[in-house]
């Protein structure tokens, strides 16, 4: 398996020179093609600026990022949306769907950024509508179906586009448990059979555990590192615990 | 305490509201000076006719008073919303009701008065400026300086607060009203209502085309019954096709827009449609009554605006079509030395010409002008001749060439809007009957001689001069067939250019030059015979200067009043559209926001805003300018005698330019803050 994400030295830092927070500390890894990797901490232990970082929506104060060998902090920020919307799919906690346009059409919306020949975007929106079992809610608005069908409908916006990773910020955050399994479920088979490439972040140990590797991150800075390999869920998801319980105090923070 | 946060919340909403503010003290202004005018002695001294100014204007200011009160009453209910979670968070926290609605108050008192200070000091320079312009068109010397009338000032207080407290009362009510639970969830409530039924939407936008189209056309025969004096009972039914044809319209369109665009998948998916075409038709459906409304008031400014102008032009050019030369007077006899003496004390003569118009018997011509507003000429029985010597000598004084004519030749001399039907008689039949000679018609012309019955009742046949002894011989002319003739079959004229224009009171004394005569006149009333005196006038006199300083009157009258009506109408419905984009655009911040996330450049984001406040500022304007024209140009049909199409036309280029400007800036000023609000940092 090739590299696709490589994060090397990143570092970020919040405030002026007498008050610095470190949100980031010198965190480095690699992300394989066809990996579901997980991002875990307490509040404030940087995942989210990770993300926000590799996602070009933040910056960082040193270090690089690469994708496919293209050093994605040298972007210049005339070129960043373009880079955004080639290569990146997003998953919100919040949806971040338009109220004014139906499912269909958020699903669509990529796609026509991209520019896709209009032919192409019905085919490909129906048939990844189809994938994730929302080709029947199609047609309505956001705020007529439920939250989890919401979460599937940006999921399918966030692949729809075959981009070359999808980042999900906390994606089962606002679900209740059985619509975050099913949400879940859909997005290891996004992994699995449609081959993507998923980062997530999370602080939920249920979702962590159907990831294939996991970072734990404390004060801006890799605390542990764990693979599920061939184990069960049940098993990686005590593992998780495990971990969980070594960052010390913090755990009151984990469900 | 609470007035400090009161003047802390005004200040912080100044940004979305300062297109707002500057319309309510622009609004002001525009009262104040037009009050000053009204109470300025400069101006009312000027003509008998503008001493009613001061009436007009305070009627209009009823009107604008009602405009005002829409506009601040609607901006205040969009601020209360914008608000309603702030004043639930102060009630739950353990606010009375009336401390909330104190606070409401306060700051628009703070915004209130001070737009009021600021729009009297902007007024101040407005009414010199309007003062002006008036002074100039009475050619009258006009020194700016500062003047500052305590009286406007009151009026425009006093009109200004009571619109103001009045709709401040009427909001403080709907705060004491509402629930906390109303307050907190307000936002939630008017959410997005996108269309359900597209069908029937579709039927009503056909239906709207219908009633709109049909309204036109009914209009368009009701004013060919008007210009055939007959009774025209369709009239109002019309316009009420037209008005329910508008509301439909805005109602129907968005089907129309998501028929045209969202329905078919390959348009729906082009370049950014989507997104732009769904946020338009959500707003458009939850704003069809603003929209209509806007739209209704626009076609009112377009069709008023455009009524006034014609009106205008109409009085302008029938001064210039009588009035060729500054003084006009006719008699029936040739001693014109009382009026001679009293015109060279009283003026400075440039030019002078005494001259006679002959009468023959109906050559036919009239006939030229049977499908025209002339066609009474028709039954005059007698067609006016000059003699080529004279016609000359007055195309010498109105600046045109000699012409010349060979003995068995003729010209026709016609008013410039009835040229073409009296070309069109000429070219079938091109030769005329007078004194038993058979005369070639040479050519029309159409130099403005004054033939709105002077020389000629809108035309006069030039005849060679040896013709006019033959004339004189002719024994069958209908010489008594009107008062004018006298038995004579001619009568006299004198015709004046002036150096400078005369005035009101120089026509006055000109006017007591004349001779009355008293006749005894017998009539048989009920069997018996009545006999009484009446004073008779043998003579006519009229001065261009007298009717141009009353046209004038008229002129300003009108046009001010029209241009004061039209800017604060387009002011205040460019305002609400403003107010309503702005105040939305945190929840666009959030769409923006996304799209941004998603990969789309900023550019294009620009650019979609650009296109979506655009698409917004447009909307409004389809249906005036759709119904505006043609029902300004059906309205001019009832004046076209008087103007030609090509005023028509300009006048509606006028209007609309002015239009577009006033818009173009609110359009520009709310693109700018709505780009601000949208890349502002979180």
């Amino acid at each position: 398996m090739e590299t696709l994400l490589k994060v090397d030295q990143i570092q970020k830092y919040y405030g002026n020179k007498d008050n610095i927070t470190k949100a980031i500390d010198g965190i480095s890894f690699e992300v394989e093609e066809g990996e579901f990797i997980g991002i875990m901490g307490a509040s404030g232990s940087g995942k989210t600026t990770l993300l926000n970082c590799i996602a070009t929506i933040d910056n960082v104060s040193s270090g690089h990022i690469y994708l496919n060998k293209r050093d994605i902090t040298e972007i210049k920020e005339k070129d960043i949306a373009k880079f955004r919307r080639e290569n990146l799919g997003f998953i919100f906690q919040d949806f971040n769907l338009l109220d004014t346009l139906t499912i269909e059409e958020n699903i669509a919306l990529i796609l026509t950024i991209n520019k896709i020949s209009e032919k192409e975007i019905d085919k490909k929106t129906i048939e990844i509508a189809k994938k994730l079992g929302i080709e029947d809610i199609l047609n309505k608005y956001p705020y007529q179906v439920s939250g989890g069908q919401k979460q599937r409908c940006a999921s399918a916006r966030a692949i729809v586009n075959s981009p070359k990773i999808i980042l999900a910020d906390e994606p089962t955050g606002a679900l209740d448990s059985k619509s975050a399994r099913q949400l879940l479920e859909i997005m290891e088979e996004m992994n699995k059979k449609m081959k993507a490439t998923i980062l997530m972040v999370t602080h939920d140990p249920l979702s962590a555990s159907y990831c294939s590797k996991i970072l734990f991150l404390k004060d801006g800075k890799i605390f542990n590192k764990i693979e599920r390999g061939e184990k069960e869920r049940k098993q990686f998801y005590n593992e998780i615990l495990d971990v969980l319980a070594l960052l010390g105090g913090d755990t009151r923070d984990v469900r | 305490m609470l007035g400090k946060l009161s003047i802390r919340n005004a200040k912080r909403q100044a940004k979305d509201y300062i297109i707002y503010f500057i319309t309510v003290a622009i609004s002001v202004a525009l009262m104040f000076s037009f009050n000053s005018i009204a109470v300025s002695e400069d101006i009312s001294d000027l003509s008998t006719m503008l001493k009613d100014f001061s009436k007009y204007i305070t009627g209009i200011s009823v009107a604008i008073i009602l405009i005002m009160a829409w506009l601040i009453n609607y901006t205040m209910k969009f601020m209360l919303e914008k608000r309603s979670k702030e004043f639930g968070t102060y009630q739950i926290l353990g606010l009375e009701k009336k401390d909330i609605a104190n606070i409401f108050t306060l700051e628009n008192m703070v915004i209130g008065i001070l737009a009021f200070v600021i729009g009297i000091g902007l007024g101040v320079f407005l009414y010199q400026i309007l003062t002006s312009i008036i002074m100039n068109l009475f050619n009258q010397p006009y020194q700016i300086g500062i003047t500052f009338s305590l009286e406007a000032v009151g009026k425009t207080a006093v009109f200004f607060f009571i619109t103001f407290i009045l709709v401040l009362w009427n909001c403080r009510r709907k705060i004491k009203k509402t629930k906390v639970y109303d307050l907190l969830y307000a936002e939630k409530k008017n959410e997005n209502n996108i269309i359900k039924n597209i069908k029937g939407n579709a039927i009503i936008f056909i239906l709207s085309l219908i009633l709109m189209i049909g309204g036109l056309v009914i209009a368009n025969g009701e004013v060919d019954k008007i210009n055939a004096n007959e009774k025209a009972d369709y009239i109002v039914p019309a316009i009420i096709m037209l008005i329910i044809g508008v509301f439909l319209f805005y109602k129907g369109i968005t089907s129309f827009l998501v028929k045209r665009y969202l329905d078919n998948k390959s348009r729906k998916y082009k370049k950014n449609n989507m997104f732009l075409y769904r946020n338009l038709t959500s707003k458009i459906n939850t704003m069809t009554i603003t929209i209509s409304i806007t739209a209704l008031m626009f076609m009112l400014i377009f069709i008023g605006g455009n009524i006034a102008l014609l009106y205008n032009n109409m009085l302008n050019n029938e001064i210039e079509m009588s009035f060729p030369f500054e003084i006009l007077i006719q008699s029936n006899d040739d001693d014109f030395t009382k009026y001679k003496e009293y015109i060279e004390e009283n003026a400075q003569v440039k030019n002078m010409y005494e001259y006679r118009i002959y009468y023959i018997n109906n050559t036919g011509i009239a006939n030229a002008l049977k499908d025209t507003n002339f066609r009474n000429v028709a039954s005059y029985g007698y067609d006016s001749v000059l003699s080529l010597t004279d016609y000359n000598k007055l195309r010498e004084m109105v600046g045109a060439d000699k012409i010349e004519l060979q003995d068995n030749e003729v010209v026709v001399n016609t008013l410039k809007t009835v040229k073409g039907n009296v070309e069109e008689y000429a070219n079938k039949s091109n030769s005329l009957q007078i004194a038993d000679r058979n005369m070639k018609i040479k050519g029309i012309e159409d130099e403005n001689i004054g033939q709105v019955s002077f020389n000629g009742d809108y035309y006069a046949i030039i005849v060679p001069d040896s013709l006019i002894e033959e004339i004189s011989k002719e024994d069958e002319i209908v010489r008594n067939e009107n008062e004018r003739l006298s038995g004579k079959g001619y009568i006299y004229k004198l015709v004046v250019e002036t150096e400078e224009t005369t005035s009101e009171e120089f026509y006055e004394g000109l006017e007591d030059c004349m001779d009355k005569e008293e006749r005894q006149v017998t009539e048989v009333v009920n069997g018996e015979e009545i006999t009484y005196t009446i004073e008779v006038e043998d003579e006519r006199v009229e001065v261009k200067g007298a009717r141009t300083s009353q046209t004038r009157s008229m002129y300003t009258i009108v046009s001010f009043l029209a241009f004061y009506l039209a800017l604060i109408f387009v002011m205040a419905t460019a305002t609400l559209l403003a107010i309503q984009q702005l105040s939305d655009s945190e929840k666009y911040k959030y769409r923006y926001d996304i799209l941004q996330k998603l990969g789309m450049d900023k550019k294009d984001i620009n650019k979609m805003i650009l296109k979506q406040i655009l698409f917004y500022f447009a909307i409004p304007m389809i249906i005036p300018i759709f119904i505006g024209i043609p029902t300004t140009l059906i309205v001019s049909r009832t004046v076209l005698s008087a103007i030609t199409i090509e005023e028509v036309i300009r006048n509606i280029g006028i209007i609309f330019g002015i239009f577009i400007l006033v818009y173009g800036i609110y359009f520009i000023a709310t693109y700018i803050q709505f780009d601000r609000n949208i890349e502002e940092k979180r």
